[in-house]
């Protein structure tokens, strides 16, 4: 089983890189993530919004949220999101605000 | 490209069986878990009895013949990309896998296994553990991609047994947690990513809209229930949830093409889980509820979006697992993009797609759908470089996502050390775009391009064909 190591604590993760347990969240493990995942520079305040309203969304209903609330509630275009996380909403964004990994052929 | 190392033994075997998502459902008081549609594992159920009890009321004829064809021949070997990647290792091999299940019809029902059992190495699970190590032998080193199937001169479909199996397994709950998740869902909501009917319909709102921002399209619809047209259009509920993107090409082509079509309200995902799991129960009801709103809406014909075990099931499988008649004709979207070009009702700049671009066949539309030559033809009036990738059409290797194995994420590490020998089948094609037409299929060759480092991008038909169009 892969791990991430964030300033000394180890995250566990599923063999796709999801996070195990969502609850160990933070956004230093975000920011670890997103290195793990590749494709990103730099977690900037675009990035933020998205990941923090799916954590949020997250919290609340258990579940990821579709990739239409995340976009009209942060402004992003649909084109934008995929610019933002090259491997899309859910292998992306979900992975990097610490949801397990979404239910289905994706 | 990583070294392929031979394995002693079978890696997957000792994964135990998770049941945390099943021990929640049940404490949820779901409907499909209380009346018995959706199984759940229960320790002292007596599993082992209610496996062989139920194997010899399933199997039938051309499940037997299967059983009893196999001459231990090896051929099989040759085409699987699990064996090709593991050489040395017997655990890997179509025979082994189907040999699982053989031993134990051949123990209880042949009679060359009660007289000589030892001789046919025939036997019977003893344990709860032996039926958690056939699924992770069926569900787990696997994809069902029947390309042994098609090269065995026997006729023996190992893919049919070992879907079979996991139809066994999955009556005793014994399934791997991502299956039982996405059959909770189906049978919950209707559709495996539990899209609510406001999230579908805001989707496609959502899409119209946009679309719309472009004024050559101001008129443009995505109609719902909109009676007597001449197709219900079908989707994957990814598009719904997570990339819509594909929504939109299609509703733009289909505008530009004058085409009066609709989706309808429910009855609207084409995936189908049960054909994964092996429950035909599953298969029948997510079939039926799709060809029931075909009906509904006096459709002159049901396309399938760009899914490969979508267009198996809802074309083919699913007819019987519902016993239901075919009296609305089916076909792929891919199909329709044809007819649309061939009558000139889009037209296309194949100069658009310029870059090199291969195509990738999906298991289940070529070698189980018998559609091949439509998106050749397709990316030839679209594409200005298209090249031919070898093996191919119902020779190509599987995504090595194929089966349902991309909703297990516990098998990933084998998939990918199998997938060695589809990187090098696509890494020899020199381009740059693979094109499919399965949404399974790109995330499985995503994976494999971003785990052997490949320079190549994935998709999909609508998409180089919307990029194409002229208007």
């Amino acid at each position: 089983m892969p791990t991430l190591d964030v300033a000394g604590k180890t995250i566990a993760l599923n063999e796709e890189g999801f996070m195990e347990h969502p609850e160990e969240w933070d956004k230093a493990v975000a920011v670890a993530l997103a290195e793990r995942e590749g494709g990103i520079e730099e977690l900037g305040p675009e990035h933020w919004a998205v990941i923090e309203y799916i954590r949020g969304f997250y919290l609340e209903n258990e579940l990821a949220p579709m990739v239409r609330k995340m976009c009209q509630t942060t402004g992003c275009t649909l084109k934008h999101i995929y610019e933002l996380f090259p491997s899309g909403p859910a292998k992306g964004a979900c992975k990097l605000a610490g949801l397990p990994k979404p239910d289905g052929c994706v | 490209m990583k070294n392929m190392s031979p394995r002693k033994r079978n890696p997957v075997e000792c994964l135990p069986l998770a049941t945390g998502s099943q021990e929640k459902a049940r404490g949820d008081d779901l409907a499909s878990v209380y009346d018995r549609r959706l199984k759940t594992y229960d320790p002292a159920g007596d599993n082992v009895r209610k496996f062989l009890d139920l194997l010899a009321v399933r199997i039938n004829r051309s499940l037997a013949v299967s059983l009893v064809a196999c001459v231990h021949c090896g051929m099989c070997v040759d085409s699987c990309h699990y064996a090709l990647t593991h050489p040395g290792d017997s655990t890997m091999t179509p025979v082994y896998k189907a040999d699982q299940i053989r031993r134990i019809f051949k123990r209880r029902l042949d009679w060359t296994g009660r007289i000589v059992p030892w001789w046919v190495h025939a036997a019977t699970p003893a344990s709860d553990e032996d039926l958690n190590r056939l699924k992770n032998i069926v569900f787990g080193t696997c994809s069902a991609c029947r390309r042994c199937t098609l090269n065995c001169p026997m006729g023996v479909d190992t893919a049919s047994l070992v879907r079979f199996t996991r139809g066994l397994l999955t009556e005793l709950g014994i399934v791997p947690e991502g299956v039982f998740n996405v059959s909770r869902d189906e049978w919950e909501t209707g559709n495996q990513m539990a899209v609510t009917p406001l999230d579908y319909l805001g989707t496609l709102q959502w899409m119209r809209d946009d679309l719309r921002t472009d004024p050559k399209l101001s008129g443009l619809e995505i109609p719902v229930v909109r009676p007597d047209c001449d197709f219900m259009y079908t989707i994957n509920p990814r598009e719904i949830k997570f990339d819509p993107r594909s929504i939109a090409q299609a509703a733009k082509i289909f505008h530009l093409a004058g085409e009066r079509w609709t989706l309808p309200s429910a009855g609207w995902d084409q995936t189908n889980f049960g054909m994964y799991s092996g429950d035909d129960r599953l298969g029948g009801y997510i079939a039926r509820n799709l060809y029931e709103a075909a009906v509904r809406l006096r459709a002159g014909r049901i396309v399938i979006s760009e899914c490969g075990h979508g267009f198996r099931s809802t074309r083919w499988e699913g007819y019987t697992w519902a016993e239901y008649d075919q009296n609305i004709p089916s076909e792929s979207v891919v199909r329709t993009l044809k007819r649309y070009l061939k009558e000139q009702r889009i037209r296309v700049d194949k100069s658009k797609n310029a870059l090199p671009v291969t195509f990738h066949d999906s298991c289940n539309i070529a070698r189980s759908g018998g559609m091949t030559e439509e998106p050749r033809w397709v990316l030839n009036e679209v594409c200005s470089n298209f090249q031919e990738m070898h093996p191919n059409r119902t020779e190509n290797y599987c995504c090595t996502g194929g089966g349902g194995l991309l909703s297990m994420a516990e098998y990933r590490p084998l998939r990918l050390e199998s997938a060695a020998v589809k990187a090098r089948q696509l890494e020899a094609t020199g381009a740059k775009l693979v094109c499919t037409m399965c949404h399974n299929c790109v995330d499985g060759l995503n994976d494999v391009v971003k785990h052997y480092k490949l320079d190549m991008k994935i998709v999909q038909v609508l998409e180089l064909v919307e990029n194409a169009l002229v208007y």
